[in-house]
């Protein structure tokens, strides 16, 4: 844990020189302006100064500063988010984001989650290995063109997420063309879950894009038709501790 | 159709007015009259903020100068309406309204439909709108009284409250007026100095980078009165951006405690 070289408490707004570009290195709260090469504060906290890693090449200190208030968070990729599904059909389930990592939000982003979004499943290298590798002679699927077609597909714009929903298996030796996407979304999500996920990415205009393919991602509390909390009782299956019922979710792993 | 004699003449011409002219504040000769409210001619009003006013919002601030109050509230940065395109870069948007008892005569704000493009483009250069890809800052500034000077104020004010809400800035914005009355130039003129006006001059700038974000100029100029007009705003300015620091900074300062 690096110790903050300066012990003093410092309030710096937004537009102050922080020091020079040459000396100190931007962090967070801060940016460098090109054409003076200055290092200025972009919030209104307290300044801090962080000493480099001893084993990089550049020893220059970090400048950063941090916002006094708590401000509302905002869903950024890699970020691990908490949200209430609200919808669900058979490839995509969509949900309201409440929490960004620690920090609740002011008010609430869109998030989907799909079985084909951004490699949420499949990433673009292996669709695009894997459509290589098809030879033309298999039997079409039920779209009703063969795999020849995929490559003109491709070159006229398609993305491969669209392609990527007749693919059902990650193995590039074992890619057939079909028509069934294994993944049932209502088998792992219902509307009013509380879920896990981590941001993909920022998505397109109207959600950002969200998984849960790891472990400790999924379902975290879960209501069942009897409107009791359910019980999780293995990976894929939750019970209902009044009725008994087994309800089907994709459980996350919380703990340990 | 040909008139019959004696009826009125088909040509008009406006009759002399017969309702008394308003006496004007100051004298076309005179180069040393006093200002209706005792300031010099380059004295700014007394400045007043503060931070924090509105709880709902993500950021809030309250100006006052002399008769001139506004309150602005940001929200932000929050999600962008569906119907809007993707876009990388985050959007700003703002809106500025007056109270219906905010000028003398009732609802006379609305003149004045402009302010909230002119507030847009004077912020838009200070916000770092890479940092909030895809969501919308907003803006809601209110007028609550109309005292002469009231976009400069609003500006300024609006820069406050981006701060409080901790919007990513390049520096905080200031904004000063200045007005052209005979051969004088008036700085951070009244209502009534206003409508008086031969040429208005408004400058937004960034002190502490010396960069001008917004420069509006009304009315007749000649240059080398523009040149002495913005040297005296840029002052100004400066001078209003220390005022608005501290500002921030006591209430950091405060709200640690």
């Amino acid at each position: 844990m690096e110790e903050a070289a300066a012990a003093e408490v410092v309030v710096v707004t937004p537009g102050e020189v922080l020091g020079k570009a040459s000396q100190v290195r931007a962090g967070r709260g801060a940016y460098v302006a090109p054409h003076n090469n200055l290092v200025y504060a972009s919030l209104t906290g307290f300044r801090r100064t962080l000493s480099p890693p001893p084993n990089s090449p550049d020893q220059r200190p970090t400048v950063e500063v941090t916002g006094h208030k708590a401000h509302g968070a905002v869903p950024e990729p890699g970020s691990v988010v908490i949200a209430r599904v609200t919808r669900v059909t058979a490839r995509v389930a969509s949900a309201d984001i409440m929490c960004v990592g620690p920090k609740s939000v002011r008010e609430k982003f869109t998030g989907s989650i799909s079985t084909w979004a951004g490699g949420s499943i499949f990433g673009e290298e292996e669709v695009s290995l894997a459509i290589k590798n098809m030879n033309g002679d298999k039997a079409p699927g039920s779209y009703g063109f063969d795999i020849a077609f995929l490559p003109t597909m491709l070159r006229g714009g398609q993305s491969r997420g669209e392609v990527a929903v007749g693919l059902s298996c990650k193995r590039q030796q074992d890619v057939r063309a079909t028509e069934i996407d294994k993944v049932d979304m209502h088998l792992s999500f219902r509307p009013g879950d509380i879920i896990r996920a981590v941001v993909l990415s920022l998505g397109d205009a109207r959600a950002y894009y969200l998984s849960t393919a790891k472990n400790e991602l999924g379902v975290v509390s879960a209501e069942s038709t009897a409107g009791e909390t359910m019980v999780p009782i293995s990976w894929t299956e939750m019970q209902c501790p009044l009725t008994g019922q087994i309800e089907q979710r994709k459980v996350a792993k919380v703990g340990g | 159709m040909a008139g019959k004699p004696g009826t009125t003449p088909t040509t008009y011409s406006p009759s002399p007015t017969t309702q008394k002219t308003r006496r004007p504040i100051f004298n076309e000769n005179d180069v040393d009259w006093v200002r209706p409210d005792g300031r010099g001619f380059h004295q700014c009003r007394p400045a007043f903020f503060r931070t924090g006013a509105v709880n709902a919002a993500s950021g809030s601030a309250y100006a006052e100068f002399g008769n001139t109050k506004v309150i602005v509230s940001v929200f932000g940065p929050r999600e962008s309406k569906k119907a809007m395109m993707y876009s990388d870069i985050g959007r700003l948007n703002c809106s500025v309204s007056h109270t219906t008892f905010a000028t003398p005569v009732r609802g006379q704000g609305s003149e004045h439909k402009d302010f909230s493009s002119m507030l847009h483009k004077s912020l838009e250069g200070a916000i770092i709108l890479e940092t909030f890809p895809k969501t919308t800052v907003d803006v809601f500034a209110l007028v609550l009284e109309s005292g002469g000077s009231d976009l400069p104020v609003v500006i300024s004010c609006a820069s406050l409250a981006l701060a409080d809400a901790g919007i990513l800035m390049h520096d905080l914005v200031a904004s000063v007026s200045l007005s052209c009355l005979g051969k004088n130039l008036v700085i951070d003129p009244i209502l009534e100095e206003e409508s008086y006006q031969d040429g208005g001059l408004l400058i937004t700038c960034m002190p502490s980078r010396y960069e001008v974000t917004q420069l509006t100029v009304t009315g007749e100029w000649s240059t080398p009165k523009i040149n002495e007009g913005m040297q005296l705003c840029l002052d100004a300015c400066s001078k209003l951006a220390k005022i608005m620091r501290s500002c921030l900074k006591e209430a950091t300062s405060t709200s640690q405690e």
